[in-house]
Parts: structure tokens; C-alpha cells; sequence
């Protein structure tokens, strides 16, 4: 790894408006702390959920402290990725925003270990409207630190380099943090838990429990760097138009649940894989090994060849579910994003950035009323799970619930069987000889239906996986 | 169509390499380390540990069966810890900020 001094940018580079430093952090600094009992409420990470939290409670009027273990918000974060706005768009200037790309285009592509590709693509003209569905590819190190920059702005107090260690409690109650620096301990009468996946404070204070390592992904992803026209001709992007390319099956990833991705920036392509920890153990590749496969796959290679890796990243997803969902409310507590496992992953939809953001807007809102009517036990924060349980994040993570598990009991059928089945119909339905067509169709639906196991488990099949796409 | 047209040539970079791109300050002593040896030797067979890390950190070097740790290639993924079936991991947040830097992510 290079040292503190160098960055992987190297030197003499033309500059690069998108990938520029941001303005220096107002109020941000590293001093220690003496802000003790000064505050109505703490958060814990100036992540999405944390900055969506903190911005809240300041236009509320409440005195707030973010406290994030990075130098600068975003240092520590890594994601795909696509960031779904409907509400950072409500909640701020969103123009001023530092994006990278719309999602223009969004594909869906099956590979099978052998080389084969099914590719379903899709670009509806809405999209290239106004607001463009709510999705954008972004680099998390200048969006975040954009976004905390806004809680800032409505009048948070953003202390960095300073990581919380635990939980304070008072009769039971939690009461502040302590934190790694000295003379570190802060009280409040609020803690928002905004920690992302790698819960530590939350699961050490005996809020939430570890998950399982079926309910946690791991992903491995670089950002290579290339010419803007090498991207828009390659994608067929024009402008601000982007490209969103999903791929499944073991030649993806392996035999594991789970899924490789390129996204369009403006001069860059992020390009990872994620997929189960339980998956990862039992593979003989290491993550990077999966990239590297990944990346070499005949569909794929083309798409990234040349070029320059600017920045190599791993980060967890959880993906438990609502049945992993930690309690959301505790006496002078609440959980969002990524720390309460709000993360929806069926492999159609990967999403995280949404339900963070939304989660820490519910939670500042219940942290305003509740510090405004005097009291701050769960009683009094319930409105933040009532919330989440009336809104769309709780409705989706139930709908789709089971997929994981039915993928995971399926894997070998799903991953493995079904793109080499689905190549070889697609070979015998188009095939060029001199067979009639109805002969091509014949063996092309035996070849699906054989894969399925007979018409019998096909009907099992269909109506199993029928609640994704309903 | 599993025949292979000629795919381009896409880099692959050593894992020393993909770790150079990201900037990282040292914070002087492990943030991670094994609860209990003991279990790593006697009751560990499959050591997800070091399957399952990005970045080459956990590794099978010498023969007691306990891995050793390259702290500080480490990319604060959070993946081992629930790798590990033991509880055998233990698992810090390198101090005040320091370990990994991403510039992009
Ligand atoms: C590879 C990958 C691809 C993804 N792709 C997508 C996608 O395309 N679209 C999408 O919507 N979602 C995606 N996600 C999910 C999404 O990134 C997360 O759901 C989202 O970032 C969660 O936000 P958060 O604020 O809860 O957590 P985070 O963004 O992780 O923020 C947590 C913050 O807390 C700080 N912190 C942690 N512990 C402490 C502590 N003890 N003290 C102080 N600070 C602390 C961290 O440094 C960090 O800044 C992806 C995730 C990954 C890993
Ligand atoms: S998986 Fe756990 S028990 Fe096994 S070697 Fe690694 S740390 Fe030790
Ligand atoms: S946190 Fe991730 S990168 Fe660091 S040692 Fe564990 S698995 Fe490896």
C-alpha cells in the first residue's frame, strides 16, 4: 500500500473536474472534543443515513454532533454504484450535488462459466427526463463528504478522525458515546446509530446481533480510469447519460449467490463483484481472483479492456432481510441504514443509498418530537419504527424477503444450470441449418424445460421466483 | 455459442498492486488479531479467515496453524469477522481515523 503521502493519482494528470477535492469542511476539525452535555442528539457515522439524520435534526431546530472515524466523510465508503435520490433530492440543493452520471440504460446479463451471454436490456425514454428516476451514479468519496457539508451547512457540528467505541449508559438508558479520543466521552440524550454494515457500537452495546455470514456479502471492486469518448463510445452514452450493467450466473461470480456490475462514471468505470460470505469461504478464489475472472469473461472484457485502475475497494453489504432487522428503537437509541440491515438485494435490485437516507430523514424527524416533548426513551422514538414500518423500505425488504434464501436453495440451478441451459436453447432455437424452425424450437424448449426438472418443477419454479417480478 | 471469439486482454493486477492505489496511514499496531491461538490450531480446518479477505491480510505461513496478519493491507471490509465460525476474530477500528483512505469508492 502507498503511504500517506501519495494518493493513487498520479502526478501530472490533467485535472479532473468530477474527481476534484471539495471545498474544506466548514467546523470540520480533529481537536478533541469538549462539547460534553452540549448537544441535543449524536450520530454516529456522516454516512447517508448519519448526514440524512443530522440535517433533519438541525433544520429542526436541535443542536447536533456527527462523529465519523474518516478524515473527511466518504473516505471510509465504498458502494456500486447507483444512488437512489428521491429524498436527498427533497432534502437539498440537489443540482449542486457532485454526480457522475443518469441511468440511462440498465442491463441484466446471465454468463455462463463457458463464455456464453444472455443479455436483457432495457432504456426507457422517461429516464432521460427530469428528475431521471432517481438514479445516479456517484463516487462516494465527493458525494458524501457533499452530503454531510449540507447537515453542516443547516448548523451540525461535524467532528472527524474520531471513531465511537461505546455506548454510555445511564439507568439503562443511553446516554452518550465514548469515543477513541481522550477525554472522549460525550453525553446526550440521543444517539443516532448510523455505523453502516461493520456495526461494531451497536452490536457491542448489545443493540443489534451479529449477523450470520449467509446474511452478509462480500465485494471486491477497482474504479479504472479511461477517456471520456473510450466510455461513451464503448456504452453508447451520450452527455450525461450512463450505463447500469448487472450480471449473474458462475460466470459472474462463481457458484454463489450473488452478481458482478459495471457502472458508467464520467471518465471512470467502477466494475465489481459482491456475493454471500458463506459462498466466498467455500470458493478456492480469493474476491480479487473473482474480479479478475470477472473482468476476463468474453461478455465483460471488452466492455473494461485498457484503461488504468485508479483505486482497488472491499466493503460489506448486509442483506439479512427483515428477519436479520435488529430492533430499531432503545432508550435514547435508534438504528438506520445499513447499521439496521435496510438493505434490499434480489438481484434484480441493489439497494442500499435509498433506504439509508430515508431511514435517517424518519429518524431525525422522531429525535426532533421526541427531544421537543422531553423525553427520549423508546417509547417516545417509536415514531421512527412506525414510521419505517408504514413506508416503502419495510414493505420492500418484506415483499422480497425470501428471495435470498429460495437463490441460496437454488444456487446450482440458478448460477450454474440455468445460463448454460438458456445458451445452448438460444443456440438450437437460432441455428443455421437446413432442420425446420419447429425442429429448433422443439429441442430449444426441451433444453429449458430439461434444466427445470420437466414441466412439473418448471410451474414449481415459475411460481416460486413469481413474486419478483409482481 | 461456447465458442471463444478472441476476448481482449484485461489487466490483472498482483494484489500488491491493487492495494498501492489506495492511500493508507499506518496506525502503528494491529486493529485485528486471533482471540484464542489455541482455537485457529486445534479446532479451525477451514481458516475462512483468509479465504475470504480481499486483500491478502490473514495467511497460512507457518505450520502451527495460526494465521498471520498483514494488518495493514487491510481494507476495513468487516468481511472476516463473520467469516471466522469460531468468534475467533477480533476486530478493531484502526484509531482516529487512520488505516485505509478511499478517494473514489
Ligand atoms: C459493493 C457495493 C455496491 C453497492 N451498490 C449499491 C447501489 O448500486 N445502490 C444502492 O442504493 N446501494 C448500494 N450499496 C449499498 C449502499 O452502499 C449502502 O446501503 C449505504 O452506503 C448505507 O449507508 P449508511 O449510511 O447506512 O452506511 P455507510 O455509508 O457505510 O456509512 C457509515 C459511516 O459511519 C462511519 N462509522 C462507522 N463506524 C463508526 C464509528 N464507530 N465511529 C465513527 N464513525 C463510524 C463510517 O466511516 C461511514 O462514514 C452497495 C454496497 C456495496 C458494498
Ligand atoms: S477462521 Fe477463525 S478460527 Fe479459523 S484460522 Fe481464521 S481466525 Fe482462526
Ligand atoms: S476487514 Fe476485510 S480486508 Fe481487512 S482483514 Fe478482514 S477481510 Fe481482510
Amino acid at each position: 500500500m502507498s503511504t500517506d503521502a501519495q494518493s493513487g493519482e498520479d502526478a501530472g494528470v490533467e485535472p479532473e473536474p468530477e474527481e476534484s477535492e471539495g471545498p474544506p469542511m466548514p467546523q470540520s476539525t480533529s481537536e478533541t472534543p469538549s462539547y460534553d452535555g452540549e448537544f441535543d442528539a449524536i450520530v454516529v457515522g456522516a454516512g447517508l443515513a448519519g448526514s440524512a439524520a443530522a440535517l433533519t435534526m438541525a433544520e429542526e431546530g436541535l443542536d447536533v454532533i456527527m462523529l465519523e472515524r474518516g478524515n473527511s466523510p466518504g473516505t471510509k465508503n465504498v458502494f456500486g454504484g447507483i444512488m437512489f435520490t428521491p429524498r436527498i433530492r427533497e432534502l437539498t440543493d440537489f443540482e449542486d450535488a457532485p454526480k457522475q452520471r443518469f441511468v440511462a440504460q440498465k442491463t441484466f446479463s446471465m454468463l455462463s462459466e463457458e463464455g456464453d451471454a444472455t443479455e436483457v436490456s432495457m432504456q426507457p425514454a422517461a429516464w432521460k427526463e427530469e428528475p431521471h428516476n432517481d438514479s445516479w451514479m456517484v463516487l462516494r468519496g465527493d458525494f458524501d463528504e457533499w452530503f454531510a457539508e449540507q447537515a453542516v451547512d443547516a448548523g451540525a457540528t461535524l467532528i472527524t478522525e474520531t471513531t465511537v467505541t461505546d455506548l454510555v449508559r445511564e439507568k439503562g438508558a443511553i446516554a452518550g458515546v465514548e469515543t477513541d479520543r481522550p477525554d472522549g466521552r460525550l453525553h446526550a440524550p440521543t444517539v443516532v446509530l448510523a455505523e453502516g454494515a461493520n456495526s461494531l457500537v451497536s452490536e457491542g452495546a448489545g443493540l443489534a446481533e451479529s449477523q450470520q455470514r449467509t446474511d452478509v456479502a462480500v465485494s471486491a471492486k477497482e474504479v479504472r480510469k479511461y477517456d471520456r469518448e473510450t466510455i461513451e463510445d464503448r456504452f453508447h452514452l451520450t452527455d450525461e447519460e450512463g450505463a447500469a450493467m448487472h450480471y449473474f450466473g458462475d460466470g459472474a461470480v462463481g457458484d454463489a449467490v450473488g452478481g458482478g456490475f459495471i457502472y458508467t462514471n464520467k471518465r471512470t468505470l467502477s466494475i465489481g463483484v459482491v456475493y454471500s460470505i458463506e459462498d466466498a469461504v467455500h470458493d478456492e478464489r480469493s474476491p480479487d481472483e473473482v474480479l479478475d475472472d470477472f473482468k476476463s469473461h468474453p461478455a465483460v472484457a471488452p466492455l473494461v479492456t485498457g484503461g488504468r485502475m485508479i483505486e482497488y475497494s472491499a466493503h460489506a453489504i448486509p442483506e439479512g432481510g427483515p428477519d436479520a432487522m435488529p430492533d430499531l428503537v432503545h432508550d435514547g437509541a435508534v438504528i438506520t441504514g445499513d447499521a439496521a440491515g435496510l438493505v434490499l438485494n434480489n438481484g434484480l435490485h441493489l439497494e442500499g443509498t435509498n433506504m439509508a437516507v430515508e431511514s435517517g430523514y424518519q429518524a431525525g424527524k422522531a429525535v426532533a418530537d421526541a427531544v421537543a416533548s422531553g423525553r427520549t426513551d423508546a417509547a417516545a422514538l417509536s415514531a421512527y419504527e412506525e414510521a419505517m414500518n408504514d413506508s416503502w423500505v419495510i414493505d420492500n425488504l418484506n415483499h422480497y424477503g425470501w428471495f435470498l434464501d429460495a437463490a441460496a436453495e437454488d444456487k446450482e440451478f440458478l448460477f450454474d444450470d440455468l445460463p448454460r441451459a438458456i445458451a445452448d436453447a438460444e443456440t438450437d432455437y437460432f441455428r443455421m441449418n437446413d432442420e425446420p424452425k419447429t425442429r429448433h424450437t422443439k429441442s430449444a424448449r426441451k433444453r429449458l424445460v430439461g434444466a427445470m426438472g420437466g414441466y412439473l418443477g418448471a410451474a414449481k419454479k415459475a411460481w416460486k421466483y413469481r413474486k419478483l417480478f409482481s | 455459442m461456447s465458442a471463444q471469439p478472441k476476448t481482449p486482454d484485461v489487466e490483472q493486477p498482483s494484489i500488491e498492486d491493487r492495494l498501492y492505489t489506495v492511500k493508507y496511514e499506518d496506525p502503528g499496531e494491529s486493529h485485528l488479531d486471533v482471540k484464542l491461538p489455541g482455537i485457529c490450531e486445534e479446532k479451525c480446518v477451514t481458516q475462512d479467515c483468509v479465504s475470504v479477505c480481499p486483500a491478502n491480510v490473514w495467511r497460512m505461513e507457518g505450520d502451527d496453524g495460526v494465521p498471520t496478519i498483514a494488518y495493514e493491507n487491510c481494507l476495513e471490509c468487516g468481511s472476516c469477522r463473520w467469516a471466522c465460525q469460531h468468534g475467533n476474530v477480533v476486530w478493531e477500528y484502526p484509531e482516529n481515523g487512520s488505516g485505509v483512505s478511499y478517494k473514489y469508492g
